[in-house]
């Protein structure tokens, strides 16, 4: 069995909740060039196939590992969602285990420690920055949970910029801006 | 806004999906509006992927109008919200037309954009560029992969490394950047780390050398021609700057291995190397060049002990996946090599019980490979206690190594027997059952002495049993093993209870099996048949009654051997090809049908033949992956080769009948496989396949002329035996004309003596050439060519040539039975190890390994048992000792056989 030299390693990073209903499904393939054919990436009915089938095989059954279909799973089960990271048969358990908990350790900080299909649909923003820090089209980014949540920025505040910023820098725009714009209204001639 | 805050809030309470439309409409309105809203935009495109990573899909219309919305977003400086925007074009950018028109916003951000979203950028660009529009953006690749921040470099490298399909040759270009970027050390930007106010108790590391990991990566494609480069690489990383991340160590190791692959001269120079991370901290690191040791087969058992032994600490560590790997990886060394893992023996029985049940599965398949004579019974009984609380899936798989485990140790089949009687009477589905009786079916089969207990078994589980198919398959067996034993009446009576209580598709079968016992020439046996026969004529199912009146019918004839062809054949067709020759009977057009389809044309194999191959299928197909489907693609392979064989032999034969001088030799007995009489590259490429037949040899020699513009006429072969009393030659048929670049053959045909004769046969090929006009591919007109030869290398008959595999189930009883020994001492020079002698063996001789001899456990001594049968039907029995000496290797040879001749030319020709 000859061992993958390609980057290619993440064959998708799947999320079901407790239903095995899907929460994110990212299966991969190289964005230029061939796609092995066989990928599930942009197959929807073997894809459901295969969460269905996967979740039925893992759920309550806390292994962290399993030999499916081909593929070296990876999972971890939360109270209500298992998070699932695939690889090819030949493929370092033990990396691509590293690499889910890079994720899972990442969504713990930007889910403040409360990973649940709840924060994750509410924060769906910011777990989908995590997964996609994770792993690019297959290949592993980074495996650090603090470096991968480092990336993840939170949403903007408001809309609305009625924060008022009192440092001196703060008070010196807002009066630049009134500056600006008064002058603008004053050239228009009302 | 109020309604939006509503919906927002419904959507999360209920879970459910938002609609496609909905967002697509807000979307519009929102990302198309000024000024841009960036925590609504967020939300949105946040509610855009959702739908994206759920399945959903946009077509190419919509989401390339979505696509130029969203790069609309470019306007709004907001760094949270620019960061998803590239999520979101990457997502997009495969199913939109004319992605290319952000590409500029892209480069804007690249070079002047805040540091977070930068790598976020840089990996967008390679989604959006192709191989012509690359160009463009060179300077700014080259820039970034040197770039000091890790994420940025890291981006850059990967998305250097997705552009190489379509883009090679530029970023070929970028190798001293990237060469660059391995060996300098670079960090994250200590702000990116207020991202978040408590990162729990995880360290902020000032680098994780990811791009390392990266740029190896790349280096290893753009170099991978260069064997000397990648050497130098290697070294240079190994020793100078070693890599930090354990990921690129992983890929350098797997890098590693592959040369070794191609070159297996390397293997003594890097060895050194992998074994020197088979200590790391990091577990993918130990497990990697454990894996790689492993798989090379120029090291020594030592070598690879060192591997074993780091695999053997593996065992016991708390995370469950290493330990998944490190059985996972002793597993596949059991299959080649089972008596290395013996140390890890102890690790692995603590094991069984493991919460994973992979780990326990493969623990237990592993052991069992591994298993002695000694410890198989306390394995099997180990085994027994957890079978209960293990899933039927599992149990198929411990099923089936106990099954190749008792073929192994067939003096064993007591406790395997008793083993697999209690686990028929567990509950289970039919799979199971059916993996249990097939595993009884081959004891049986294979394991002689173990006829009368398993059958008994049999007799049991078809009491009771849910299954039709199952009850057919065993009433089949009982009917054809039944007779064989000291006390057939026994089984009557099982069988009969069958006749009475089961439905139609039982019963029928019931009746063929019972007829069987008639056959015996036992009159009391038959007359009492013969009554319970006559019963059966008045079931109510036609198939019944049919099958009783046909077997009543047949056992009345006076003449029993007439019977016996139709219900007990010894000889079967050969389904694959009977089923190829029937579709080709039926596809034919209406003229095919006037002849009726002739059944003699499909070859027979009598019975040890196919328990030959199917014993070979059995040992060799071992269980590679536990319940992955790629088992079954295996063992059709294997059921290929053997059809694949057939069909060879099948067009060989009709091929030589069509030559009417060949066609009077009677019928094909065997033939070789292609031997290679010249090198692959020549101008004429030679092969020859020898044919035997009764009296005959003939050897056919393909020639191959490779050349374009050179015409052979008159091709012919002189072929010398050395001696010229055994192979007397008779014709030959030459070919006469031989185009540029075609193929054909020439028949060169001898009478052989009688017996097993060796030969070697010198050869020249002779030849007028011509030129040939290139265009027309004619020679010209009148010319004459000039005569030519062309000394190929020499053809060896061997023994080997005359003897087919055979399978015996008792191979030391046999043993003793044969006749005529002989022996013979060899002293062999060019071998460099005994596993290499073993196999080139079993080749040449042609003859199957019994009692699993093939598996060499020593690399000072072993002893080979081969059994087969010469073509002229006689038994033949061989036992090669083979021992190392200071001098070489010592081989001693010992054949029996029930002819004479075939012992001694055996013995005196196996080298």
């Amino acid at each position: 069995m000859p061992a993958n030299i390609s980057l290619y390693t993440v064959n998708s990073i799947i999320f079901l909740d407790n239903d095995g209903k899907r929460l994110l499904a990212k299966y991969y393939k190289p964005p230029h060039g061939e796609a092995d054919p066989d990928s599930l990436a942009g197959q929807d009915k073997k894809q459901a196939t295969f969460e269905a089938n996967l979740f039925q095989k893992t759920q309550k059954v806390n292994g962290d590992i399993i030999l499916f279909e081909n593929q070296i799973v990876v999972y971890k089960e939360y109270s209500d969602v298992i998070i699932y990271l695939t690889g090819g048969l030949n493929e370092n358990e033990a990396l691509l285990y590293t690499t889910l908990q890079g994720l899972i350790g990442a969504l713990d900080i930007v889910l403040k420690s409360s990973i649940d299909k709840k924060s994750i649909q509410e924060n769906y923003d910011m777990v989908s920055l995590a997964v996609d820090e994770t792993a690019d089209d297959g290949i592993i980014l980074e495996t650090d949970p603090a470096v991968i949540a480092s990336r993840v920025t939170k949403a903007p505040t408001d809309d609305v910029n009625i924060k008022i910023d009192l440092s001196e820098k703060g008070l010196f725009n807002a009066f630049q801006f009134a500056k600006s714009k008064v002058s603008e209204r004053l050239q228009q001639g009302f | 806004m109020s309604t939006h805050t509503y919906k927002k809030f419904e959507d999360l309470d209920s879970g459910a999906l938002p609609d496609k439309m909905t967002v697509y409409q807000e979307c519009l309105q929102a990302f198309n509006a000024s000024p841009v809203q960036a925590k609504r935009c967020r939300l949105l495109l946040s509610r855009l992927l959702r739908l994206l990573y759920c399945g959903e899909s946009f077509p190419t219309a919509e989401s390339t109008t979505l696509f130029f919305s969203i790069s609309k977003l470019f306007q709004h400086n907001d760094y949270s919200l620019r960061q998803l925007v590239y999520v979101a074009i990457k997502e997009l950018s495969a199913v939109s037309d004319d992605v290319l028109m952000v590409t500029s916003s892209i480069m804007k951000d690249i070079q002047n954009g805040e540091i977070i979203y930068k790598p976020n950028a840089i990996r967008a660009l390679a989604r959006v560029l192709d191989g012509t529009t690359i160009h463009a953006a060179e300077r700014i690749m080259k820039n970034s992969i040197v770039d000091k921040n890790q994420s940025v470099s890291s981006a850059a490298l990967v998305s250097s490394y997705h552009l190489l399909p379509v883009a090679k040759d530029v970023v070929r270009r970028w190798t001293n950047e990237t060469q660059e970027s391995i060996s300098d050390s670079k960090s994250f930007p200590s702000q990116q780390f207020l991202t978040h106010e408590y990162y729990g108790a995880n360290k902020l590391p000032l680098s994780t050398y990811t791009y390392q990991y990266h740029a190896l990566g790349l280096l290893y494609h753009l170099r991978n021609h260069d064997k000397m480069a990648l050497m130098k690489m290697i070294q240079q990383l190994s020793t100078n700057s070693p890599l930090k991340n354990s990921l690129a160590i992983v890929q350098l190791i797997r890098y590693i291995g592959r040369i070794i692959e191609e070159d297996s001269g390397l293997t003594q120079t890097l060895f050194p190397l992998l074994a020197s991370w088979l200590r790391h901290k990091s577990d993918m690191v130990e497990l990697e060049a454990a894996k790689t040791i492993l798989s090379l087969p120029g090291l020594t058992g030592e070598q690879h002990l060192q591997a074993i032994n780091t695999l053997q600490v593996l065992l016991s560590v708390p995370r469950t996946v290493t330990r998944f790997a490190a059985v996972r990886i002793l597993n596949r060394t059991a299959m080649k090599n089972p008596e290395k893992i013996v140390v890890c023996n102890v690790e692995l029985e603590s094991l069984i019980n493991d919460s994973n049940r992979s780990i326990s599965t493969y623990a237990i398949t592993t052991l069992l490979k591994t298993g002695n004579s000694d410890n198989v019974d306390r394995l099997i009984k180990t085994i027994s206690g957890f079978m209960d609380d293990i899933s039927d899936e599992f149990k198929i798989i411990v099923i089936e190594a106990v099954r190749t485990l008792s073929l192994k140790f067939p003096e064993k089949h007591q406790s395997m027997l008793s083993f697999l009687n209690d686990v028929l009477r567990d509950e289970g589905g039919f799979s199971f059952k059916n993996a249990i009786i097939e595993a009884i079916f081959d004891i049986i089969k294979f394991v002689p002495e173990s006829r009368e207990s398993a059958l008994e078994t049999l007799c049991e589980f078809i009491e009771d049993c849910e299954f039709t198919e199952l009850a057919v398959r065993v009433l089949h067996l009982l009917g054809t093993e039944g007779p064989k034993t000291p006390n057939p009446t026994l089984y009557i009576r099982h069988i009969y209870n069958r006749v009475v209580l089961e439905n139609s598709i039982v019963r029928s079968s019931a009746v063929i099996a019972l007829s069987k016992f008639a056959l015996l020439g036992d009159e009391s046996i038959s007359k009492s048949i013969k009554i319970l026969l006559t019963r059966c004529l008045s079931d109510v199912d036609d198939e019944v009654r049919d099958r009783a009146a046909l077997s009543l019918k047949l056992l009345s004839s006076k003449d029993i051997e007439e019977a016996k062809v139709y219900l007990a054949p010894s000889v079967k067709y050969s389904l694959p090809i009977l089923e190829q020759k029937l579709a080709l009977y039926v596809s034919g057009d209406k003229d095919t049908f006037s002849t009726p389809f002739d059944i003699s044309s499909i070859p027979t194999i009598t019975e040890e033949e196919a328990k030959a191959y199917e014993y070979k299928e059995k040992t060799a197909a071992d269980t590679e992956e536990i319940a992955s489907p790629g088992k079954e693609d295996k063992e059709d392979d294997s059921q290929n080769e053997v059809f694949k064989q057939n069909l060879l032999h099948q067009q060989y034969s009709q091929e030589l009948a069509s030559i009417p001088e060949i066609a009077a030799y009677g019928t094909l007995l065997h033939s070789s496989a292609v031997v290679d009489l010249t090198e692959k590259e020549t101008e004429f490429v030679v092969t020859a396949v020898k044919h035997i037949f009764e009296d005959h040899l003939v050897i056919q020699y393909n020639v191959n002329n490779t050349l374009t513009d050179i015409q052979l006429d008159d091709v012919t072969i002189v072929s010398q035996p050395d001696a010229e009393d055994v192979f007397v030659e008779e014709f030959i048929i030459p070919i006469e004309v031989l185009k540029p670049q075609a193929e054909a053959a020439i028949y060169v045909s001898f009478s052989r003596a009688e017996g097993i004769e060796p030969g070697v046969f010198v050869n020249t090929l002779s030849y007028t050439s011509k030129d040939v006009d290139p265009a027309t591919l004619e020679p010209a007109e009148g010319d004459v060519g000039f005569p030519d030869e062309y000394q190929i290398e020499e053809l060896q008959v061997s023994p080997g040539d005359y003897i087919t595999p055979a399978f015996v189930g008792n191979f030391t009883h046999v043993w003793d039975e044969l006749p005529n020994e002989q022996s013979a001492v060899y002293n062999l020079k060019d071998v460099t190890s005994i596993e290499e002698s073993v196999s080139g063996l079993i080749k040449s001789l042609s003859m199957m390994p019994m009692e699993s001899s093939e598996i060499v456990s020593s690399s000072s001594h072993h002893t080979l048992k081969l059994y087969g049968k010469s073509l002229g039907g006689a038994r033949v029995a061989t036992v090669i000792r083979l021992a190392s000496t200071a001098k070489g290797f010592m081989m001693k040879v010992q054949v029996k056989s029930d002819d004479e001749i075939v012992s001694e030319s055996v013995a005196n020709n196996v080298v």
